[in-house]
């Protein structure tokens, strides 16, 4: 199974989008400050964007979804079980997994945006994909739902993940990190070895790799693992 | 304190879920964090003036909410936004107010200018990525120089440096007293005060190191909390 961006190009007025890519099966996190390209790139990988030249190839990828960063945007049912049906997903399933149980008759817009995100989140959860694109998944999320959707992550599929984040302190377990710099996508290799390299690392990541305490991944453990060498 | 006129004064407070007997907030940075649902947005809304409580009294500065002026970012800036064009967006409380049409343009693009969103002008807010949304949303809320600026959840758009860009912004526009939510703790702990709310009530306010002290068994402290203390 593979993804693969090839000679990718996008241009909007001045600003230009170029990525040359082969995602393998694993977790890809994707960052970048503002406005460097990440949505540009989850929605082209996911093949709800056509770039302006270049090829996307998805070989062996019979499933593939994307999850927007703002989750009203997805919203096209009236009561939160109609939503969830609209997914093809168990209205119960969807709404205990997200806290909601009992509220299929909500309004979806009655929820808080964290809330309405773990919704969603939990919808996606209910099927397996191929190739699951994550535009900010943890926005709005508390921290309980950012742990959460950390250690769910890597359970939504056995196939490409993309992860495209500017979250800071709660990360899933990671194998490609990627990283986009004023519209070009760099392939900063597998993690742990591709830390020193990430130029939008998190604070906790630059200060255990500039004081020589690597962590293993990024995971809430692994960070504190981290720490504690760092301490010690 | 209790008196003090200077301060935001919440009394008898209910609204939906949010249940607040007693609150005192003095001016400068507060944050209130808490899980998803626990009423950090309908405090909010409460100070902004956007809806009124079923019950109990807030002032600011002595006055009600909604009679200062107020900038909002919402937590979906996308609804805020009332303008297609990005100058035409940040320039609207400008116009509102009757400004004279040459000084609006000219205090839109500085303030574009000033917060390094130059390139963006002319763009169309809906070909803007989620983060550049929110900031346009921020320049909005700040171009008039709000006494009161409430901002929900508007960090979880935005990469570090940029949130370090735009607490620029936010320090040169002066706001008397700015509010926001958060559930980034780094941010919650540059705060001069930290309200926690849990299912609608306050579970601890004051100074962040003392909230996140009373917090250490939660994940709402900022990352290493009980490893570094």
């Amino acid at each position: 199974m593979k993804l693969i961006l090839e000679q990718v190009r996008e241009t909007r007025g001045d600003w230009q989008f170029s990525a040359d890519a082969t995602f393998l099966p694993g977790i890809h996190l994707v960052t970048g400050r503002v406005g460097s390209g990440k949505s540009t790139l989850a929605g082209i990988a996911a093949g709800m964007l056509s770039p302006g030249s270049g090829r996307v190839l998805r070989e062996g990828i019979s499933s593939g979804t994307l999850s927007l960063q703002y989750p009203e945007y997805h919203v096209t049912g009236a009561t939160l079980a109609k939503e969830a049906a609209s997914y093809g997903v168990s209205p119960e399933g969807a709404l205990e997994n997200a806290g909601l149980s009992g509220r299929g008759e909500d309004d979806p817009f009655i929820l808080s945006r964290g809330e309405l995100k773990r919704f969603h989140l939990s919808c996606l959860s209910l099927r397996r994909w191929d190739l699951l694109v994550l535009d900010e998944p943890f926005s709005a999320l508390d921290c309980r739902g950012k742990k959460r959707e950390c250690e769910r992550i890597p359970a939504l599929s056995s196939g490409i993940v993309l992860v495209c984040t500017h979250e800071q302190q709660h990360l899933p377990r990671t194998d490609f990190l990627w990283e986009m710099r004023d519209g070009n996508l760099h392939a900063l290799g597998k993690v742990p070895d591709a830390l020193p390299f990430w130029q939008t690392a998190p604070k906790t990541v630059r200060t255990l790799v500039s004081q020589g305490c690597v962590p293993a991944n990024l995971t809430d453990r692994d960070l504190e693992e981290a720490l504690c060498r760092m301490r010690d | 304190m209790a008196g003090d006129p200077r301060m935001i004064q919440i009394g008898d407070l209910s609204c939906r879920t949010l249940d607040i007997p007693d609150l005192i907030i003095p001016p400068g940075s507060t944050a209130l964090i808490g899980p998803n649902g626990s009423g950090k947005t309908t405090l909010l809304r409460l100070l902004a003036g956007l809806i009124s409580p079923d019950r109990g009294t807030i002032t600011i500065g002595g006055s009600v909410p909604g009679s200062c002026r107020v900038g909002f970012v919402n937590e979906y800036p996308d609804r805020n936004a009332l303008f297609s064009r990005v100058a035409d967006e940040i320039a609207a409380p400008l116009r509102f107010a009757r400004f004279p049409c040459t000084e609006v343009s000219r205090k839109a693009e500085a303030c574009a200018e000033d917060a390094g969103l130059s390139h963006l002008i002319n763009r169309r807010l809906h070909t803007l990525s989620g983060g550049e949304k929110a900031l346009v949303a921020l320049l909005a809320a700040t171009i008039h120089r709000p006494d009161v600026l409430i901002l929900d959840e508007f960090d979880s758009h935005l990469d570090e440096q940029t949130l370090d860009a735009a607490e620029q912004v936010i320090r040169a526009s002066g706001p008397g007293y700015i509010v926001r939510c958060t559930q980034n703790m780094d941010v919650a702990g540059r705060s001069g005060t930290v309200i926690a709310l849990f299912d609608g009530r306050i579970r601890v306010s004051g100074r962040p190191g003392e909230v996140f002290s009373r917090l250490a068994d939660t994940c709402y402290v900022p990352f290493g909390w009980g490893v570094l203390r």
